[in-house]
């Protein structure tokens, strides 16, 4: 109990790290592959240049010059252009016209998912709903997307549907992959144990709620689980936005890696490592946050001697 | 040569927008990499670019006359080594400012720069010595020798000199997304797709205010759209789909000259196809007949093909393809059997050995061409499996083809099947010639024979039309003897354009040449 | 017992029906046949035809083939991970728990399906296949499986659990092997490799569909083998533009139910008392 203090820690340090070590990561994971951009534009037994080209583009001196021009390019707000993908184009654009459709799609694929939470904790979803869940939650989230998008293909033209395949994106994230389910069946189990203790019935006899005397202690559970289930939907979001066709992250990041885009797949894999890191930043704070809360003693309570 | 005064460009310009206000919107088979003519890598680049900019010379698209749009006169120059150009007046560049012989040497000097890592412009630096200007609209562009044809060697895109930095230009710039040019159109490209808005001009009046292009999908949605109007073109239809489009009465077939050949290209330095009788065993092998019906769904005899046997690295309509060597229409696995025999292979049950062990072929191809030819790298795999060889198929992304196999780097593979395009000049020298010393750049399994370097450099060397064609006549002959490739078919191409689409003369290759002259009334 | 036997029976059902098609796949798919009219159950039995006339249950076979293997190993890799994981908080190794934190902190925060696809995208021609995507996918997976087996190991009493078993005189193979792990941890490492299998499965199919829908080569398996998202992509077609491979659908979505089923059953064998 003394080291309660360990795991918000290693999670704080590991939402900093993050956002180092995926970048950093992914340079070493490049540069083991063979060929390289340069060398796909300008293949060096077709044409001269190719060294100016790699040069220009920090590839000409290793992995951790082009790790560390990089960093330090990114940390002054500098993404660099887009090497192929949208020629030219800065990366920071692209990513600043993605963030906003997939922060929008996992946010409404979210609302079912907390509902599901909320409504488990309050212990308001019935046990003989739970086949049906389970039913639900078995269907990929590629399977989905693609009765999804063969749907919008029947409704809309070629240049419309895309509000729409937000919100069946949304929906299909939301569902699929045992999103919903997990919420509902995962908070259900934590907050049943946590009913079951003696003290819940102790504060029961007291007069108080259920919930009032079991949040404190299911809170940081439920976090850790909420940010298991945002990630899976950040994970999720990549299929759905390409099948869906829809200018997110996932999508920027599935054209840019086609075509061996470097320039932007590292800053795309980047933010999101920074969500991610974000996300486990908050659990540390709540776990954190709930600790210190649980162990500041009301007034009047004495200590108990040593 | 001026279509109309100067002053009329503004006029001419409101009018394109305002007169029909007519937008098309039309499906490509994918997006363009960029819209910077130094790096254009796809057929899409090609088609987009020409949109957006003037070559310097083109190929009138009915007459086949070599014309300008941006040249009032030329002059030849320097005992035939140097071309002198005056340039049309009143041409405008989509950012306002006047086309100058300035533009002209900034886009020669551009393609000589060695910092401007393109392989476009690797070829014309064997070709193009420098370039000098002598007045606002004069520029002297000097060759490195003396050229027959050298206006044919002048087909690039003109780039304005204001709005790059220096004359080594990456692919990475801003001007790849946002070009600037001369042409009818204005581009940008987006994430799912490029628009293009008119840019009335001295030397353009476009009748279209507006195209849009997009990617386009499974062969279903594009017809689908184009039916029901959501769409009004589709510049390549995949052959099965095309059946449906002849139906409606609402679309338009039209062809398009691609100038392109089918090949299988053969390792000649791996195994068993060094010996030139299993390459021709295995050209006998190949029923090109079934592998036609199969992956293209042309039955033998139908009328209006579009899919035409070749003998030899040219298309039947070129002037260079040779008659009298006849196509191997279908397999003759007797003969093929007899040729693997002298060559020292044999059979031992079913399958082929060579030197003791199982003959298994490493089969790849051009992944996009699938799309065209459905699932024609099993039929191949198939018929090859039927005739006593094991193989192992894989798709080739187009990345790797270009970074890798024309390059001449995928030496694990024996048998590579792909497509060459090209423009009105069929310089088939890159693909055959020996590798070394700045030739045979496009060699992919790097064959080497004497006796065709030999007739390649007799082309090189024609001073006349008469000369380069019997040189490639003779290429062709001897190529369908030593087989360094199984040549397979020319397929053509076919856009889908509705009927309300009017006066839309597809250009060969480039296909946008003539869009001034498109209309669309609804 | 008796509530784990139909759920060790229907699982070993859906199981055996699993390897039976991936072993009866054949190496090369039948050649075209241009001339089917009807491409149903009813004129191509058992399963119908796809759009080229070919058989689909040779689709379905070489599918099972490509996804049997890696998906199974890449189970059985999560669930020795989970054992390990366990084994660690009963040992009571604080330094190796901590590390094991630190690793499934960072492991575990990123995006499965973004690396992934980096891996996926970014792997040569030679290397390509599900094996390495699979053991891409175990080891992502492998610190929320640890996660959970360590929490399990602790809720029996951790290293007290371990000391009355040992007054009791049991070995330590019997005390960690048998009654930590078999007794104690199978219910959830079976449960997280069941998942694991599904997950790639269903990782196999989403790639595949991508690589199809784009043209692009395969990502997990050669290019002359089909996988079930072929059979899914003309179960598209069937809803999107009305072609007759409504059946395909069908199988599709029936291949689907086969593992999850497969991977339910298995895990209520697991639990079942």
């Amino acid at each position: 109990m003394k080291r309660w203090w360990v795991r918000p820690l290693v999670r704080t340090v590991a939402a900093l790290a993050l956002p180092v070590a995926v970048p950093l990561l992914l340079t070493l994971l490049l540069w083991a592959l063979p060929g390289d951009p340069a060398s796909i534009v300008c293949p060096p037994e077709n044409c001269t240049g190719t060294e100016a080209l790699a040069e220009r583009w920090n590839l000409h001196r290793g992995p951790m010059h082009f790790f560390s021009a990089w960093m330090s390019n990114a940390a002054g707000g500098e993404l660099g252009n887009s090497w192929r993908m949208q020629a030219g184009v800065p990366v920071s654009d692209l990513v600043k016209e993605s963030i906003p459709n997939t922060l929008a799609l996992i946010g409404l694929a979210f609302i079912p998912i907390l509902l599901g939470t909320v409504l488990a904790a309050l212990d308001a979803i019935h046990r003989r709903l739970d086949p049906i869940l389970h039913l639900m939650g078995l269907f990929p989230a590629v399977i989905l997307a693609v009765i999804a998008a063969a749907w919008k293909v029947l409704t809309y033209t070629e240049f419309g549907g895309e509000t729409a395949a937000l919100f069946l994106g949304a929906a299909v994230l939301g569902i699929a992959d045992g999103a919903f389910s997990g919420a509902v069946t995962g908070t259900r189990s934590v907050s049943s144990a946590e009913r079951r203790q003696r003290y819940t019935g102790v504060g029961v006899l007291r007069g108080e709620t259920e919930l009032s005397n079991i949040l404190p202690n299911i809170t940081p559970a439920l976090v850790g689980q909420l940010r298991a289930r945002i990630l899976h939907l950040f994970s999720g979001a990549v299929v759905v936005e390409v099948v869906l066709k829809i200018d997110g992250l996932g999508d920027l990041l599935w054209q840019a890696a086609l075509v061996q885009d470097f320039g932007v797949v590292l800053p795309v894999a980047t933010v999101f490592a920074c969500f991610s890191a974000i996300l486990l930043l908050a659990q540390a704070l709540a776990e954190g946050g709930v600790a210190v809360w649980i162990r500041w003693s009301p007034k009047g309570v004495m200590e108990r001697a040593a | 040569m001026a279509r109309n005064p100067a002053w009329m460009s503004a006029g001419l310009a409101s009018l394109a927008l305002l007169g029909t206000g007519a937008s098309l919107s039309y499906y490509e088979e994918a997006l363009p990499t960029t819209l910077n003519p130094l790096f254009a890598d796809t057929m899409v680049d090609r088609r987009s670019q020409e949109l957006v900019f003037d070559r310097l010379w083109y190929h009138d698209a009915i007459t086949n006359e070599l014309k300008s749009r941006i040249v009032q006169r030329y002059e030849v120059a320097e005992g035939g080594q140097a071309l002198k150009i005056h340039l049309t007046p009143g041409v405008k560049w989509h950012n306002g400012k006047g086309l100058s012989s300035k533009d002209i040497c900034f886009t020669v000097d551009a393609l000589l720069d060695k910092g401007t890592p393109s392989p476009l412009a690797e070829g014309y630096r064997q070709i193009l010595e420098g370039c000098d200007t002598q007045g606002n609209s004069t520029a002297l562009v000097r060759f490195t020798r003396v050229f027959h044809n050298p206006r044919e060697r002048l087909g690039f895109a003109v780039l304005p000199a204001s709005e790059f930095s220096s004359t080594a230009v990456t692919p990475d710039l801003p001007f790849g997304s946002h070009p600037v040019g001369t042409g009818p159109f204005k581009g940008t490209k987006g994430r799912r797709g490029a628009n293009f808005e008119a840019f009335g001009n001295a030397h353009h009046g476009p009748a279209l205010a507006q195209l849009r292009l997009s990617e386009g999908q499974d062969g279903s949605i594009l017809v689908r759209a184009l039916i029901n109007n959501g769409m009004q073109g589709i510049v390549q239809v995949p052959p099965p789909n095309r059946p449906e489009l002849s139906a409606s009465d609402e679309v338009a077939l039209k062809s398009y000259d691609l100038r392109s050949w089918w090949f299988i290209a053969l390792n000649t330095n791996k195994g068993p196809l060094a010996d030139k009788k299993v390459r021709q065993a295995l050209n006998l092998m190949l029923d090109r007949t079934e592998l036609r019906k199969f992956a293209i769904g042309v039955e033998a005899g139908d009328e209006n093909s579009p899919c035409e046997f070749i003998s030899g690295p040219f298309v039947q309509s070129s002037p260079y393809y040779n008659r009298a060597v006849p196509v191997v229409e279908r397999a003759n696995m007797a003969r093929a059997e007899k040729l693997l025999t002298e060559a020292g292979l044999s059979k031992s049950g079913g399958s082929w050995m060579y030197k003791g062990a199982k003959v298994t072929f490493n089969i790849g191809m051009l992944a996009t061409l699938n799309a065209e030819a459905t699932d024609i790298l099993d039929q191949i795999g198939n018929q090859l499996g039927k005739g006593g060889f094991d193989r192992q198929v894989d798709k080739v992304r187009a990345d790797e083809w270009a970074r890798r196999v024309t390059t001449g780097n995928a030496q694990e593979f024996d048998l590579l099947i792909g497509k060459w395009s090209f423009g009105l000049v069929e310089d088939v020298n890159d693909q055959f010639h020996t590798r070394k010393g700045g030739e045979g750049k496009l060699n992919i399994f790097n064959y080497s024979n004497p006796e065709v370097d030999g007739i390649l450099g007799e082309y090189a060397a024609a001073r006349t039309d008469t000369a380069a064609q019997d040189a490639y006549h003779k290429l062709h002959k001897v190529l369908a003897t030593d087989l360094p490739y199984l040549f397979l078919w020319k397929l053509d191409s076919r856009s889908a354009w509705r009927t309300e689409v009017r006066n839309n003369i597809i250009a060969p290759y480039y296909y946008f040449t003539e869009i001034d002259g498109w209309k669309y009334s609804k | 017992m008796t509530g784990r036997w139909p759920a060790i029976g229907v699982s070993a059902v859906l199981f055996a029906a699993l390897i039976v098609l991936a072993v009866i796949a054949p190496e090369f798919l039948s050649e075209a046949n241009l001339d089917l009219k009807e491409f149903g159950p009813a004129a191509v039995p058992p399963f119908g035809a796809d759009d080229r006339g070919r058989p689909l249950w040779e689709l379905a076979a070489q599918g099972a083939r490509v996804v049997a293997l890696p998906s199974v190993v890449a189970g059985l890799v999560v669930g020795l991970f989970a054992a390990a994981g366990g084994l660690i908080r009963s040992m009571d190794l604080r330094w190796a728990d901590s590390a094991v934190a630190a690793f499934g902190e960072v492991v575990g925060a990123l995006p499965r399906m973004v690396v992934i696809l980096i891996v996926a995208l970014l792997l040569p021609r030679d290397w390509r296949g599900l094996f390495p995507l699979a053991a891409t996918w175990a080891l992502l997976s492998a610190p929320g499986a640890m996660d959970e087996a360590a929490a399990v190991a602790e809720r029996l009493g951790g290293a007290r659990f371990v000391e009355a078993l040992r007054a009791h005189g049991y070995s330590s193979w019997r005390i960690f092997v048998v009654h930590v792990v078999a007794f104690n941890l199978r219910p959830v490492i079976v449960r997280q490799a069941a998942e694991v299998t599904m997950q790639v499965v269903f990782l196999e199919i989403s790639l595949s569909y991508l690589a199809t829908s784009n043209d692009d080569p395969s990502f997990t398996h050669p290019d002359s083998v089909r996988s079930w998202a072929d059979i899914l992509h003309l179960g598209y077609r069937a809803l999107a533009f009305d072609a007759p491979y409504m059946h395909a659908l069908v199988l599709g979505l029936g291949l689907v139910a086969l593992v999850a089923g497969t991977t339910i059953g298995i895990s209520r064998a697991a639990r079942a008392r």
